[in-house]
């Protein structure tokens, strides 16, 4: 498993360059731009499809079927994919929530329930790209699972987007009077799983 | 032991299927499975490894049924793919790091002596390397575990001549150790000539022979004679035969030809071009 994850680690490294500039313009813009909430989520949508982009790779240089001969089970590779997600997803989570909590703090305007609400929001977005993308990418392939990456994010992103237009800043209050977060995390959590448990079954029976 | 066991194997795809394979490749030896493309030589490669889902049959490796923990079993198998599989921008230095975390047996020391004998550029990306330096790359990783055996699916295909050789050379080198065996497609019949113990044919996804080399070379013979003098042979002493403007080149059962009668050798390339041809 090791050798998965360095694998991918070069390969994010090589290939993801431009995913991390984005990133770092997007969170540095997002902390003069407090209403408009896609600066705050779009790296963590972004960060969601790393895995994706990595398996798109993997396909265009026959890795998929070199890594079918090497000592490693089929649920291993899946689980290389996810656990790499995760790693990007808690790295980017530790970078945005170090970022906004400093400059709140600095503004003297840190309140530990908006943050944690903040962040639980991204962690809610982050892993609902790549549960969605994930199972149907190791099911059809790359393309096929793009498409339907695509189309889920188009959906999430326009969603937010109206949200944050017709409630302006209140987003975060609407949430946490009207639905309790945590469990709305919660369930984004168990969706993780259950993307990643999906996946394996779905990998195990295509033919590399 | 046989380092591999191949019985009652098939696999149906639409338009093609691999029809009741069996193949026993002994420890120690080298098989060739010569087929024209599409003969089903990938197909059989990737039921081995267990990388697609045969219909029936069983395939046993080190006497151990391939879908038992396969994984496992992979530690002790170099494979070379016809594509050789490695993320193109890694390089044979980032190669390594990533294969001693992945096979258990994994020696640096025969990693960085296979890649300066065969002259690899360590700081290179994969997706600069010329044909024969992948495939030569995929040797060297399927060569740097202590594998017992070694599959390799046209591996010496798109090569030039000389690195042709060298690969060959290696391989033979592998095999000193009698507990080293290698299973070799290639529809370059050449290759396999130089190298293999026992060849095997398939063609269509059937399988038309699996013998001894040295066997075939003995038994079977070619003469080139008019077609009067081929009515004359004792029958069955022709298996296949081909007529052309300047008379008949015929497959012959050395045995059965009178010695009045030159028989020529036949290569392992005419062997199967007659047989294949029959089989059409």
């Amino acid at each position: 498993m090791k050798g998965l994850l360095l694998k991918d680690f070069y390969m994010m490294k090589k290939y993801c360059r431009a995913y991390l500039l984005v990133a770092v313009v997007l969170i540095v813009t997002s902390l003069f731009a407090e209403e408009n909430l896609f600066m705050t989520f779009y790296p963590c949508v972004l960060c969601g499809m790393i895995p994706v982009n990595l398996l798109a790779y993997d396909e265009r240089s026959h890795w998929m079927a070199f890594s079918g001969t090497l000592p490693y089970t089929k649920a291993q590779i899946v689980s290389g994919k996810y656990l790499i997600g995760l790693l990007t997803q808690l790295a980017l989570l530790l970078a945005i929530g170090l970022v906004h909590g400093i400059h709140m703090a600095m503004d003297d305007s840190f309140a530990l329930q908006d943050y944690a609400v903040l962040m639980l929001l991204m962690l809610c977005v982050s892993t609902i790209a790549s549960s969605v993308t994930l199972p149907f990418t190791f099911k059809l392939g790359v393309e096929k699972g793009r498409i339907a990456y695509y189309v889920t994010m188009g959906l999430v992103m326009a969603a937010i987007a109206t949200v944050s237009v017709i409630f302006k800043y209140q987003l975060q209050n609407m949430i946490r009077v009207e639905l309790p977060l945590v469990v709305v995390a919660l369930i984004c959590v168990c969706l993780y799983a259950l993307s990643w448990y999906l996946s394996i079954v779905f990998y195990q029976k295509r033919e590399i | 032991m046989n380092a591999l066991e191949i019985k009652n194997l098939t696999k149906s795809y639409p338009g093609f299927t691999l029809d009741n394979l069996n193949l026993t490749l002994p420890n120690g030896c080298i098989l060739g499975l010569i087929g024209e493309n599409g003969a089903g030589k990938s197909t059989t490669i990737k039921l081995i490894l267990d990388m697609i889902h045969k219909d029936s049959g069983t395939v046993t490796i080190f006497g151990r049924d391939n879908t038992d923990n396969i994984h496992l079993t992979k530690e002790d198998i170099g494979v070379v793919l016809d594509e050789v599989g490695i993320p193109e921008c890694m390089t044979v230095e980032q190669v390594g790091k990533v294969m001693r975390y992945t096979f258990r047996n994994w020696d640096e020391g025969e990693f960085v002596r296979l890649v300066k004998k065969l002259s690899l550029p360590e700081k290179k990306p994969f997706k600069d390397f010329s044909r024969g330096m992948k495939m030569k790359l995929g040797i060297a990783i399927a060569l740097s575990h202590h594998s017992k055996l070694l599959i390799l699916d046209e591996a010496t295909s798109g090569l030039d001549p000389v690195v042709r050789d060298e690969v060959v050379e290696m391989f033979s080198d592998f095999t000193r150790d009698e507990n080293h065996s290698i299973l070799i497609s290639s529809h370059i019949v050449s290759d396999l000539e130089k190298l293999c113990d026992y060849v095997a044919f398939l063609h269509k996804g059937k399988l038309l022979l699996c013998e001894e080399k040295d066997r075939l070379l003995a038994e079977y013979g070619l003469i080139h004679c008019t077609s009067q003098q081929l009515q004359t042979l004792p029958q069955g002493a022709v298996l296949r035969q081909k007529t052309n403007p300047y008379g008949v080149d015929a497959m012959v059962f050395r045995s059965a030809v009178p010695s009045e009668m030159a028989v020529s050798p036949i290569s392992i390339e005419e062997l199967f071009v007659f047989m294949v041809k029959e089989a059409k």
